[in-house]
């Protein structure tokens, strides 16, 4: 039989070449590094807001900035609803950013695959509610008037706001329900007894918010200031009154910093207090909580926490470790 | 009109050409739309990533002088007057290229996956295996079927030791550590396995038996790694094209000579260490993928005395290097590229001018590496089976016809579907962890497995059906018309099938955004199970970062890197294409 025809030993090789491809990858399994828990090496994973995400990017940059660092901090933006419930809570995860404080049912879905999840404030940030550039009409709104806007039976035009203001429709870009940014505004500035309006154009990526805003002269968004810190040219940005006396507020960091301006919210990470017993997470967490109240988290256009939350943080980092 | 006469029917009036007039007219629009569509996107996006206009004009007009106007001019003369030396001249200019592409590849590989002792190790390993089946070939050559068997046995005793350490270490690593070392043996501990709860002792196997690469790391004389590599890489292609030139010289001796001169050309290298500051290694890798083949081409051109074809390369560099001197001499600034060295190294970074692709690209090929492992061997077998073996008559024939459809289907279905079905396979229900290379490639692979096997199967049925008849009337068996007949005239359009699928695969981002692939990873994974990242995820993280700068120039920049990427397969896949079309008839 014409065994040793061109096309065997055409196949031969290709079968060898095939199988030192298979061992070569194989191999890439055996001399796990990273993945392997005893390799002096590690991974963190970060998931949740967006807002917050722009704060551990920078640290995650930060912490692994020297060469001999060997820890894979790897950072998502999904949301911190989203971030909690797909990852966090089923234990996928080791810290979850949040725009907003954890809720009683996200802690026991949490509790119910046996996440602990440990909070710390990293900063504050000043929402920022915007418009179009020509919108030269509005230059402040009162929270009764962002309620009426943004509620779930909302007024739908710019005239039913203000008399005085075009009979054009208002439109809406704003955060996806999954967003902590979303349930933040709606109990805090819709109010309680509203809803949110499911109306509005929903993203969880904040430069689509903007650029809605920037294409519509009668479009109005809210989100994170380090966005609006960015692209302060696109948009404009509207001062906001709470009613409590203090007038009309422009959104600044000082103004965040000196508590005036009222849309200031606290950031946190959670973290899952059965990864704080792995070093490389415990490490991170250290850096993160340490490096909060410093120039790394107003430089991203967030107002860093003080001196007296930090070293609360710290010490609470220290008593969770389990 | 029965007349006597024939006469033409319309004789006078001609026939309406207008409807095809019209016809041509508007299928010319729809390519010209399609094309000028594309080509304009390109530019945009190549405009972004190079800022050509950020250069001096002064730079451009010597660029021009100097590098593009003689390569033009020598380009044209090749097309008009000489077209043999132009095919030279674009081999020889494009060899060095991929031999570079192939480097950076190597690499990658060496810095990331594959530490230069390992793959030293490994390479003893291969060859030790190799060794024994030809030492059983000379022994017992008439005992196919026992080398059959005995070759995975091999592979995984002298390679991967028994049991392989990868499974040990699935297993439980803690338990291993006992013993894992052939030192440490433990008379009549027996061989433990527990497998969360279930324990499963087996008495009589005291220690794992380590494999051959084991051995030779623990080993206390490892040469130096550039030895290593001139041992486990530079030999190897040495011997291949020692023996190329030897068939094409019809001389041993030639062979030989041409196996030594290569040899001696990488041992030198080892000097230029010392002298550049560059690792030895480093040198030896660019030596092997990019001047050993050059040579051995350029040699044969020497020997075929189409020496005009060689002018190209020469006038290329010589005209860069002429440009960069210039416009260095009169001061004038280059254009401010997004895509340069600095960005193929470095991780990404919060600052744009600092930002890299690093992480992703490596990523994106380990990711690839997984998807031909799953989807090659998978999707093959599935269309040789169908084309092949499964029944096409009867209920059965039936059956099978749905199958094919479904698969059909499958092919159209949205990524995003599969990217659904892959967190709920490989992540809820496997426990694989979510954002690893590996997740992301089965998914992927999940995803192309279709394309790929309908691919295979129009290869294979593209075969004619003669071959077979003639295949059978010789007295093969099916087996052997499909091994010795139907794959091997198969191949390429497989091969097209496959490497153009893998061009899809590399494009995804939507399923790696389901499966937990993260927005921002800066260290390269250096196993399949560890987090990493993959070009689309990057490029649609970049697209949505604040500044300006990431969506417009960094963004452009990882889309041409991607772009190249894709072109380089492509390119494979017609060389391939063509090398076995060649080979084969």
């Amino acid at each position: 039989m014409a065994r040793e025809t061109t096309c065997t030993v055409s196949r031969r090789e290709f079968l060898l070449g095939a199988g030192a491809g298979g061992a070569v990858a194989l191999s890439g399994c055996v001399e796990n590094v990273r993945s392997d828990p005893d390799s002096g090496g590690g991974q963190v994973i970060v998931k949740g807001s967006s807002t917050v995400y722009l704060i551990s990017d920078l640290m995650a940059q930060e912490f692994m900035a020297p060469d001999d660092v060997n820890i894979n901090v790897t950072v998502d933006s999904t949301g911190t609803g989203g971030g909690f419930k797909n990852f966090f809570c089923k234990d996928d995860s080791d810290v979850n950013g949040a725009s907003r404080p954890i809720t009683d049912e996200e802690r026991t879905s949490c509790g119910e695959s046996n996440v602990e999840p440990v909070e710390f404030q990293v900063g504050r940030d000043a929402l920022t509610v915007a418009v179009n550039n020509e919108a030269e009409w509005v230059d402040c709104l009162t929270y009764e008037e962002l309620s009426r806007i943004w509620r779930d039976e909302r007024v739908e035009r710019w005239s039913d706001v203000r008399e005085e203001w075009p009979d054009e429709p208002i439109k809406l870009f704003g955060p996806a329900p999954t967003s902590g940014t979303y349930d933040w505004f709606n109990n805090n500035v819709i109010g309680e007894d509203y809803d949110h309006t499911s109306e509005h154009e929903q993203t969880e990526k904040d430069n689509i918010i903007i650029q809605g805003i920037e294409n519509d002269p009668y479009a109005m968004g809210y989100f994170g200031y380090a966005y609006y810190s960015e692209n302060r040219d696109r948009v404009k940005a509207v001062p906001v009154d709470d009613g409590s006396g203090k007038g009309c507020v422009e959104p600044t960091l000082e103004n965040a910093q000196a508590g005036s301006y009222p849309m200031t919210r606290p950031l946190f990470i959670y973290v899952n207090r059965q990864s704080l017993a792995r070093d490389p997470v415990f490490e991170f967490i250290s850096f993160y909580l340490e490096e909060a109240a410093t120039g790394l988290v107003s430089e991203v256009g967030y107002v860093p926490v003080d001196e007296a939350t930090r070293d609360d943080n710290l010490a609470k980092l220290m008593l969770e470790r389990p | 009109m029965p007349t006597g006469e024939a006469e033409w029917h319309g004789a006078e009036s001609e026939v309406s050409q207008t409807r095809g007039r019209v016809f041509e007219a508007l299928c010319l629009s729809a390519t010209s739309i399609a094309l000028v569509s594309v080509l304009v996107l390109l530019l945009y996006v190549a405009n972004d990533a190079f800022k050509p206009l950020s250069a001096d004009p002064g730079w451009h007009l010597v660029i021009l002088v100097t590098l593009v106007l003689p390569a033009v001019g020598l380009a044209l003369y090749y097309y008009r007057i000489d077209e043999p030396a132009g095919e030279v001249a674009y081999t020889v200019t494009g060899l060095p290229i991929v031999g570079f592409l192939l480097a950076g590849g190597l690499g990658v590989v060496f810095a990331e996956l594959l530490a230069i002792d390992e793959y030293f190790a490994l390479v003893i390993g291969v060859a030790a295996v190799v060794a024994l089946l030809f030492a059983h070939t000379r022994l017992r050559p008439t005992a196919p079927l026992e080398r059959v068997v005995l070759a995975p046995l091999l592979s995984i005793v002298v390679v991967f030791g028994t049991p392989p350490a990868a499974i040990a270490q699935f297993i439980g690593p803690d338990d291993w550590q006992l013993v894992v070392d052939p030192a440490v043996t433990v008379p009549g501990l027996g061989w433990h396995l527990d497998l969360g709860g279930f324990a499963l002792t087996v008495p009589g196997l005291p220690y794992r038996i380590v494999s051959l690469p084991e051995l030779v790391l623990k080993s206390p004389v490892l040469p130096l790694p550039s030895l290593q590599l001139l041992a486990a890489l530079t030999l190897p292609i040495a011997g291949l094209a020692g023996w190329f030139v030897g068939r094409r010289h019809e001389s041993r001796q030639d062979g030989l000579l041409a196996t030594g001169l290569i040899l001696v050309g990488g041992a030198a290298t080892l000097a230029l260490e010392p002298a550049t500051g560059v690792a030895a290694t480093t040198w030896l890798v660019v030596y092997t993928t990019t001047v050993v083949p050059l040579a051995v081409y350029v040699e044969g051109v020497y020997r075929r005395g189409q020496l005009a074809g060689l002018a190209f390369p020469v006038v290329l560099v010589a005209g860069g290097l002429a440009g960069a001197v210039l416009t260095r001499a009169l001061g004038l600034a280059g254009p401010d590229v997004w895509l340069d060295w600095g960005y193929l190294t470095s991780a990404p970074n919060s600052d744009p001018a600092l930002a890299g692709i690093y992480p992703a690209l490596v990523g994106s090929i380990m990711l690839l590496i997984v998807v031909v492992m799953m989807t090659f061997p998978i999707g093959v077998g599935a269309a040789i089976y169908l084309e092949e073996y499964a029944p096409s008559s009867g209920l059965v024939g039936k059956f099978v016809t749905l199958i094919e459809i479904n698969i059909s289907n499958l092919a159209g279905v949205p990524s995003v579907v599969y990217g659904l079905l892959g967190l709920a396979v490989f992540i809820r229900w496997a426990q694989i962890p979510n954002g690893s290379i590996i997740v992301g490639g089965l998914t992927v692979g999940l995803l192309i497995l279709p394309i790929v096997i309908i691919a295979a199967q129009e290869a294979i049925e593209a075969v004619p059906d003669s071959l077979r008849q003639a295949s059978y009337g010789m007295g093969s068996t099916r087996w052997q018309t499909v091994r010795n007949i139907v794959l091997p005239e198969a191949m390429p359009g497989i091969l097209t099938g496959t490497i153009l699928a893998l061009g899809r695969a590399i494009g995804e981002t939507a399923p790696l955004l389901l499966v937990g692939i993260a927005a921002s990873v800066r260290l390269a994974p250096n196993s399949f199970f560890d987090l990493g990242s993959a070009m689309p995820r990057q490029i649609f993280t970049w697209a949505f970062e604040p500044q300006a700068e990431f969506r417009y120039g960094v963004l452009a920049a990882g889309v041409v890197t991607l772009l190249v990427v894709l072109l380089v397969m492509n390119a494979t896949a017609i060389v391939l294409r063509n090398k076995f079309e060649r080979t084969n008839t």
